[in-house]
């Protein structure tokens, strides 16, 4: 293991001023490492701690300053991990590409994505100047895939992006506040808990109508429970942990605590967690527009070309796989990669 | 091959393979070989020759099974499959030709005529000798419990679901009275020379099952009894029903010549094509234009025939630019109806008017064929550039046809013309009730694209224009309102001379076209397909169809 901090054995370092996993252990593994434990030594060299002879069941650990030279930064770390980190480095090259494709779609997009042509509708691969064949109103694939690009990876996006600040906010907030803005916030999270996503997606954008304002408002809804759970643990453990209390002492105001020492454990957790979420909310924005709950048409969105070209299935059923192809490699695409970044930022959920 | 049959079923192996797999007694050999029996003994049988009326399995696109306490839900569909199967109304539905208008014909009434004396009071004698299923007579009694039972809510027998699928069809409802055991007079709450239609929507249940389930609907539901050519015999909740031919139906002609017919719901097109190309099914409702051509390369048949719907667009009159009649003239100049037939694979009529051309009061309406430039001069002329409008559609939904494409195709062409269209595409239930509270609810929609059945005078025509059917109270969504309309329709409804009334309905739709009420798209022809083992249908020019001519066999 090249990481140098993993090593440590946690349960002998109890508040040991290193990045450790001091405090994934302390909250029963289910939280990131605590970014109070990375910072600088008061005297200015960072401390390392390094396996002591065993005696027994303890492990005895001395510590010894080094120059701070050697030591990699976290975000640094993380750089060096995903570099030999073949298989993420790969989906995220793809990730960027369909990225790409979609913000350059009008400078890629071989036709008008919304040109009709009765005569050439439901024409098979390279019909024409039409590499990926058209759909039913003969409208070119290739470059409604590309503009659909657009929408479903800003229906992936922006949800997860709102949702991460508000169930984020709330959840360190409920954490550690406590008590009962605690159990006001969490059990009102839990409410929402209690219908499965697709159906409370379904059913807030069912009763806001369409639109695809309406539908990342819903999946944004959906989305800020698990977030505010995620980001609440992290924080009601670390908020028990000495270094918070040694700030207090120190006479750190609230807000300070949160910025400096409670948020930077917690931001982790929650990224980890949200990326993961890109997938999903793509899929649903997907769900939503297959049943008319997303965008509004003609707007190219690849839920709802898969929902209506599956009425032409039997005519041309590759060019009718198309937008689901799409919708799959993007979204298996942002979860590997979301993988990799836990792996790589050492963060366990 | 049948006496092979009989002797395999006379004896007992299927009864002692069972028990031999159930309680393991006998020796595991004698266990093993009955068994083997019983396979073989069930693989002939299923490899039998169809009985000869066989059965008829038909895949609906309704997403549930219809009610079967009388008026059925699930739109027209319920109707036609569970509503005129299971029951009877006192008009019925001639449905026996496919090469006219249907028009309605005796059903458990023999004839009915208006109360000279009294403009609102129809006089209708009842056929004798029906029994209902449970074996019960019909009289007068039964009728006047029936209007209880959907329209008089302080009746023991009142049945609030009923209430809300018989009410559309009863508005000019007032009460019902028995004269003698064989004849009811109706009355009307002002003269209305349309009633028998509106009571052809109104099916009679029994009050002999009714009283037997102390008036339990859902009780009632799992042993529905009618006096239809169907009888019920076993239902699967939101999966399958199953109806038996009723060999005592009181005109002979239609009892039903399968033997058995099996009802599936099948929302989607798709589905319903692989269940019809498996095997699953023999008969599927609405398969998708595309899937066409695969469906006859396997054999299937495809049927087809114009009737009462219309694919068009409701507007709104009281706020934007279709309150000028120029910019409503000039979207339907705009529309390439021909371009829409090549989108559904052939399987529409282009639609020039509210209802098809072989209607009897279709007349000489003004036609708005395709002309774009007169549609942009007329747009230039009521001062509409670019003419903002936003149309409420579905995504799907009974009769919406391919609601995206065609809307999709709707708005390119209007665009194309000088419009600027928004689709607010929603929920088919959502469109539904939009449509439902009116246009005082939702000004900022300036059309809705629902589709209509035009199957009698007063829905084909009168509800679109008659300031009596204002929404939320009618189906006037837009509210359209003109004096010389309402005057000619009070004289249709007073007009109790079929012929002098067919004159004035022809003229009400003339009148339509000239003030363009709706944009015109397209008429469904509502396709069907089967496989070559039905024999015996007829497509009616209607939404109801008779299924009692029809046998599946080789």
């Amino acid at each position: 293991m090249t990481d140098y901090f993993s090593v440590i054995p946690a349960k002998a370092a109890p508040g040991l001023p290193g990045r450790g996993t001091v405090a994934s252990e302390a909250r029963g593994q289910s939280g990131g490492a605590p970014r109070a434990a990375l910072d600088p030594s008061p005297g200015g060299q960072p401390l390392r701690a390094v396996p002591g002879i065993r005696g027994g069941d303890e492990v005895i650990y001395e510590e010894q300053a080094l120059p701070a030279t050697r030591v990699r930064g976290y975000w640094q770390s993380v750089f060096y991990r995903l570099r030999y980190d073949p298989v993420t480095l790969v989906f995220a090259a793809i990730v960027l590409l369909i990225v790409l494709a979609a913000v350059f779609a009008p400078l890629l997009a071989p036709f008008d994505p919304y040109k009709e042509s009765i005569a050439g509708r439901l024409k098979p691969f390279g019909w024409r100047d039409h590499p990926l064949g058209t759909d039913e109103l003969g409208r070119d694939m290739l470059s409604r895939l590309l503009f659909g690009g657009r929408v479903s990876l800003l229906m992936g996006i922006v949800p997860v992006l709102i949702a991460s600040l508000v169930g984020g906010m709330l959840g360190v907030v409920g954490g550690f506040v406590g008590g009962r803005t605690n159990t006001a916030i969490m059990r009102t999270m839990d409410v929402f808990y209690a219908f499965p996503s697709v159906l409370l997606a379904v059913a807030i954008a069912g009763a806001m109508g369409g639109g695809m304002a309406n539908g990342m408002l819903a999946l944004t809804l959906v989305f800020i429970p698990p977030i505010c759970r995620v980001a609440e643990t992290a924080t009601t453990q670390v908020r028990a942990l000495d270094f918070i209390e040694a700030a207090r002492a120190s006479g750190a105001r609230t807000m300070t605590i949160i910025r400096y020492h409670v948020l930077g454990n917690v931001l982790g957790p929650v990224f980890i967690y949200a990326s993961s979420l890109v997938s999903v909310s793509i899929l649903l924005a997907a769900g939503l527009s297959f049943l008319g709950l997303g965008v509004r048409p003609p707007v190219p969105d690849w839920g709802l070309m898969l929902s209506t070209l599956r009425q032409s299935i039997y005519v041309v059923p590759f060019v009718c796989a198309l937008p689901g192809l799409a919708i799959f490699i993007t979204s298996i695409c942002c979860n590997l990669v979301s993988d990799g970044m836990r792996a790589a930022m050492d963060v366990r959920m | 091959m049948a006496s092979r049959i009989d002797l395999i079923m006379r004896r007992p192996p299927i009864r002692d393979a069972a028990r031999g797999c159930v309680s393991g007694q006998g020796g595991r050999l004698e266990g093993r070989t009955v068994l083997a029996g019983g396979l073989v003994a069930v693989l002939l049988l299923a490899s039998a020759p169809a009985q000869a009326g066989g059965t008829l399995t038909v895949g609906m696109t309704a997403g549930d099974l219809p009610v079967t306490t009388g008026n059925p839900d699930q739109g027209f569909e319920g109707y036609r499959f569970v509503g005129y199967n299971l029951y009877d109304s006192l008009a019925l539905w001639d449905l026996s030709k496919s090469d006219k208008a249907t028009d309605i014909k005796p059903g458990l009434a023999t004839e009915w005529q208006i109360d000279e004396a009294n403009p609102k009071r129809w006089i209708f004698k009842l056929r004798h000798g029906v029994k209902w299923h449970d074996g019960c007579d019909f009289t007068a009694d039964d009728v006047v419990w029936n209007l209880g039972y959907s329209m008089n809510e302080k009746a023991p027998q009142f049945n609030p679901a009923q209430f809300a699928q018989a009410r559309p069809y009863l508005g000019t409802y007032a009460g019902v009275e028995k004269l003698d055991d064989h004849t009811v007079a109706f009355t009307t709450k002002a003269p209305d020379s349309l009633f028998p239609y509106e009571i052809s929507y109104v099916l009679m249940v029994s009050p002999c099952r009714a009283k037997e389930v102390n008036n339990n609907w859902t009780e009632y539901a799992l042993h529905p009894s009618g006096t239809g050519p169907y009888r019920f015999d076993k239902m699967v909740p939101h999966q399958r029903l199953e109806l038996i031919p009723n060999t005592e139906y009181w005109d002979k002609a239609r009892v039903p010549k399968q033997d058995r017919l099996v009802l599936i719901p099948m929302p989607e097109a798709s589905t319903r094509t692989a269940a019809l190309l498996s095997g699953q099914v023999n008969w599927i409702e609405a398969p998708s234009p595309d899937a066409i051509d695969r469906l006859k390369a396997a054999g299937m048949k495809i049927v087809t025939n114009v009737y009462p719907h219309n694919w068009s667009y409701q507007l709104n009159f009281v706020k934007g630019p279709f309150a000028d009649k120029r910019v409503r003239q000039a979207a339907n100049y705009a529309l390439n109806r021909e371009d829409m037939k090549d989108l559904l694979n052939g399987l529409m009529l282009e639609e020039y008017a509210t209802v098809p051309p072989s209607t009897p009061y279709y007349g000489h309406p003004m036609l708005y064929k395709y002309d774009p430039a007169k549609a942009k001069a007329l747009l230039k002329e009521a001062g509409c550039t670019p003419c903002k409008v936003t149309f409420a559609i579905s995504t799907s939904g009974s009769g919406q046809m391919q609601p995206l494409p065609m809307n999709e195709l709707v708005k390119s062409q209007l665009d194309a013309a000088g419009f600027e269209v928004t689709l607010d595409a929603m929920d088919w239930n959502a469109l539904l009730k939009l449509t439902r509270e009116g246009v005082d609810e939702h000004p900022t929609t300036n059309a809705i694209n629902v589709s209509r059945q035009t199957q009698d005078p007063f829905n084909a025509l009168i509800r679109h224009v008659w300031t009596g059917a204002w929404a939320p109270k009618g189906s006037n969504w837009g509210h359209f309102s003109n004096p010389d309309f309402d005057k000619l329709i009070d004289g249709i409804l007073s007009e109790f001379d079929a012929e002098k009334r067919l004159g004035l309905l022809t003229k009400l739709h003339e009148m339509m076209n000239e003030e363009a009420v709706l944009i015109f798209v397209a008429h469904d022809v509502n396709p069907r397909a089967m496989t070559p083992e039905v024999h015996g249908f007829v497509q009616a020019q209607s939404w109801f169809q008779d299924l009692t001519p029809v046998s599946v066999g080789p």
